[in-house]
């Protein structure tokens, strides 16, 4: 008997003498939602707002986004193909294709939001539209474009969505830790700045 | 915790006095039967009482603790309320019992047992639809919530009590869900962190300088002024019995 | 700190030896993080109770049915291109791993934080055999560079404070001494670049496995699971048996309780749903994902009345809010996992070595605020360590004795009333007092830190006598 058939048969067997197999309880998913983070306003301005909380920038046009990597110094940065056209005139030089062996040269990476997810702040990422998982995570500045009509208000609407996609990632905020004394640092492996640009 | 969804009512009452009041804390006992009776309650002493139990069970030793609680059944006989001014012990016998005769024959003659158990406060407010207490007690109480009231009416009932007495003024504390540290027999065999915790819940009680700490269990009390005292720093305790009780001395209401 | 002679409980003399700083680390965090999930939850939802029974009642219901819903975990993820291995413990767990590594010639490694790798000691081994494993969240980074134990299962070194922590970095070459947290994280990050783009294999543990659909659930903070699932070829994942959910759906009850219950967040920066191999056209990523189940004695539990442990999503919130855990620090536990949590399952993951930790349940003052107040999956943790307390005293564990006054001529006092009332009157209950309050160890260590109040046996019994016998 092969290990897994032999667990199987202990769980089995653990279980035999179950007198009550306890139901699946029926409960709503919306009661999992939280009130104040879903209420008061659009579903676009109530991202705004939770974006913003968990330390979210967002922009609405190229002019905006500019100032915004200015601030931060950005100079050299990674983008999707797709986005080329569209990140011209930003004062920042462009790759297409994240070399790994240069990791520390991007200031910015730059990819396409599958959507986001206006109660927790949270962009959603995925394997299949955007080509390189390193571009979005290994530079201190990342970007994602957003169309409005992609976000979603509550996480249970995210979830629904999920597909099949092998890999998605719900980010949210600049990559953190309270490891040290329990005082909070941005940007520990991943991200120090997040940035939403929205465009419809 | 297992608390009873519907419990036995009325007015004759049978009093568990418990192990600890029967050795130390006699007016406790004693306030418990001048409320009831001032209640218009028929109180019952049966004089086999002996103990909940629970030191026992909470040491590990469920055989004796089901020999204690087995002598208590048959001690609490009949179908009207048991009525005990001790949280813990009241726990004991509705959740602690339930758990220790899980796998016991005379498992539902304990569930009934439990199912007629009221801690005193409970039992005066949701037993007998009191809501008000008549009296004075012109002082700043702190109210510790022991921690087998987790989930039962106790804390609400001794907050309505207490909170309706003229003068009376509870003042809260930091951290009031913290464990005093007592626990039994945790108290002895783990000394170091028991007094610890005790001195912790008294450093937050005396920030917010109440004239009496008030509780539901003597047995935290116990602890707590066992450490204020060694500590050179008496700490006055009362029972909320005794205070609701004193309440009506002072007005002539009882003798 | 008081001294008093010990001769008690383990953990207890643990605590004597806990110096003031780790205890006010532990202390302040505990108290901080306890704080925070309850004014969340309460900010957030109008009855957090019912949302955590909810939890508690699918997890019940998914251990209830494991035997359908760990073959269904495995089709999916088979079926999503995940390859699925089993380990009936430890050593099995750590050969099925290192024959993955080896078959593919891996050489380095970078871990995920994941308490199941704890469990099974899994670097040591690996290190034994010539493979690097390192550890990339930065509080258990500091844990394995300091030859040290986590003492929680969420914040590593809860009981390090910056100072210790510079002295390590400088001690391992990670620049000059500086206690700046943002530049020893700073430092962590540049370090751990080279790590990620160097590792052959990425290690994970999960936070979830949800059987319908073959997602693995990963939640961090500090983005080192995605690192170690974009640089390296290869993921494996090791899973504890228990930590299957039935739907997607439920991942929304899980991670809302979850993380609040955890770090006193509304949510993860890091929320990572994995359901196999990179995508198509995906350039980084591993292109082989491997899932190994571990059971190492959940089987066992499963079929034992403490079969409510393994609902555990390993959220911390009863370490930060326990009293003793606050006083005694993890390390006091002896065990991967402290607190309430390690003090019923350490025991009983222990098998047939259950005697060797069979004092843990014994450290809890029985306060009931780890299940009743902050457990978002609603484990009566208190019952559990009450039976366990009866457990060991029907196996014998004399660890669990120790120290704690013997039962015996109290029940025989407490179930003869008659003897009982003889006692009380006669002064000699003290002799027998659940307290066991003799002139013996039990009483002096009563009265080292506690006066004792007057002795009244009887007095009450009197006023009764006289009241209704007149």
């Amino acid at each position: 008997m092969s290990t897994q058939e032999a667990i199987f048969e202990k769980v089995k067997r653990a279980l035999a003498m179950t007198r009550e197999r306890t139901a699946y309880p029926v409960y709503d998913s919306a009661d999992f939602v939280s009130k104040p983070h879903t209420t008061g306003g659009t579903v676009e301005e109530i991202f705004r707002k939770n974006f913003a909380a968990v330390k979210g920038v967002i922009v609405s046009d190229a002019e905006e986004l500019r100032a915004v990597l200015a601030g931060h110094g950005v100079k050299k940065g990674c983008c999707d193909a797709a986005l080329t056209v569209m990140l011209q005139g930003l004062g920042v030089e462009w790759e297409t294709s994240f070399d790994r062996a240069r990791l520390d040269e991007y200031d910015l990476g730059a990819t396409i939001a599958s959507g986001a997810i206006a109660e927790t702040g949270s962009l959603i990422l995925r394997d299949r539209a955007t080509p390189d998982r390193l571009a979005a995570l290994a530079p201190w500045v990342h970007v994602a474009v957003l169309r409005r009509a992609d976000i979603v208000l509550t996480l249970p609407e995210a979830l629904a969505r999920l597909g099949d996609d092998p890999y998605t990632l719900f980010v949210t905020g600049p990559s953190k830790t309270a490891d040290v004394e329990g005082i909070l640092i941005e940007g520990v492996h991943g991200p120090g700045v997040q940035i939403a640009w929205l465009v419809d | 915790m297992i608390v009873p969804a519907e419990r036995a009512v009325g007015k004759q009452v049978q009093l568990m006095a418990t192990c600890l009041y029967d050795a130390f804390f006699d007016d406790v006992a004693r306030a418990t039967v001048q409320v009831l009776e001032y209640l218009g309650c028929e109180v019952v002493f049966p004089e086999g009482q002996t103990c909940c139990g629970q030191p026992a069970f909470n040491a590990g030793d469920w055989v004796v603790a089901r020999k204690v609680v087995r002598h208590a059944a048959a001690t609490f006989s009949g179908s009207g309320p048991i009525v005990v001014p001790s949280g813990s012990c009241a726990a004991m016998l509705f959740h602690g019992a339930a758990l220790a005769f899980e796998h016991e024959p005379d498992w539902p003659a304990v569930r009934e047992l439990g199912a007629r158990t009221w801690e005193v406060l409970d039992f005066i407010v949701s037993g007998l639809g009191v809501r008000k207490w008549e009296g004075e007690c012109r002082k700043k109480i702190a109210f510790h919530s022991s921690c087998h009231l987790r989930g039962t009416g106790t804390p609400a009932a001794a907050r309505l009590l207490l909170g309706s007495l003229r003068g009376l003024e509870i003042v809260e504390h930091a951290e009031p869900e913290q464990c005093c540290g007592f626990g039994g027999t945790f108290s002895v065999s783990f000394p170091h962190i028991s007094a610890n915790m005790g001195r912790l819940k008294l450093e937050n009680i005396r920030a917010a300088e109440p004239d009496l700490l008030v509780a539901a269990d003597m047995s935290c009390l116990m602890h707590l002024r066992g450490l204020a005292e060694k500590l050179g720093n008496p700490l006055p305790v009362k029972h909320a019995i005794q205070v609701l009780r004193d309440a009506l001395s002072a007005e002539g209401k009882i003798k | 700190m008081n001294k008093v002679p010990c001769f008690g409980q383990p953990v207890d003399k643990f605590v004597a030896t806990v110096s003031d700083e780790v205890y006010h680390s532990v202390h302040s965090a505990s108290a901080i993080k306890s704080d925070k999930r309850r004014e969340l939850l309460a900010r957030d939802f109008p009855d957090p109770r019912r949302l955590r029974e909810i939890a508690g009642q699918i997890k019940r219901h998914t251990l209830d049915s494991l035997d359908k819903y760990l073959p269904l975990a495995v089709a999916s993820l088979e079926r999503n291109g995940a390859k699925v291995h089993f380990a009936a413990d430890g050593d099995e767990a750590r050969r099925v791993i290192h024959q993955i590594l080896q078959e593919r010639g891996a050489r380095k490694i970078v871990k995920s934080k994941s308490m199941v790798t704890e469990e099974i000691h899994l670097n040591d081994y690996l290190a034994e055999r010539g493979i690097e494993a390192i550890e990339t969240d930065l509080g258990e980074f500091i844990v394995q560079i300091d030859g040290d134990q986590p003492s929680h299962i969420v914040t590593p070194i809860v009981h390090k404070n910056r100072r210790q922590i510079a002295e390590s970095f400088e001690r391992h070459g990670l620049g000059a001494y500086n206690d700046d947290p943002e530049t020893i994280t700073r430092r962590a990050r540049k370090f751990m670049r080279d790590k990620y783009l160097a590792a052959d294999a990425g290690i994970t543990g999960a936070n979830f496995v949800v059987a319908e659909t073959g997602r693995l659930v990963l939640v961090t903070n500090e983005g080192n699971s995605r690192f170690s699932l974009a640089a390296p070829r290869l993921h494996i994942a090791l899973v504890g048996i228990e930590k299957i959910v039935p739907a997607d759906r439920d991942l929304a009850v899980f991670l809302n309780l979850l993380v609040r219950s955890a770090t006193g967040q509304q949510f993860t920066a890091y929320t990572e749903f994995i359901t196999g191999p990179r995508a198509d056209g995906q350039r980084s990523g591993p292109s082989e994902t491997h899932v190994v189940f571990l059971d190492n004695g959940r089987s066992e539990i499963l079929a034992t009345e403490y079969r409510d442990i393994l609902r555990c999503i390993r959220c911390g919130a009863c370490l930060n809010i326990c009293p003793v855990y606050r006083q005694a620090s993890g390390h006091a536990y002896r065990s991967v996992y402290p607190g309430p949590i390690g003090a019923v399952l350490s025991p009983l993951l222990a098998g047939g070595d259950f005697a060797r930790l069979a004092d843990l349940p014994k450290a809890c003052s029985v306060c009931g605020a780890c299940g009743g107040d902050a457990c978002p999956v609603c484990i009566p943790l208190s019952d559990l360590l009450l039976r366990l307390r009866d457990k060991a005293k029907r196996e014998h564990a004399s660890l669990s004795a120790r120290g704690v006054p013997p039962m015996g001529g109290f029940a025989e006092l407490a179930a003869r009333p008659v003897l009982w009332r003889g006692a009380l009157s006669a002064g000699r209950a003290l002799n027998y007092f659940p307290l066991d309050l003799a002139p013996v160890p039990p009483l002096s260590r009563w009265t080292a830190a506690r006066t004792l109040p007057e002795f009244r046996g009887g007095e009450f019994r009197r006023w009764w006598k006289k009241r209704h016998h007149e």
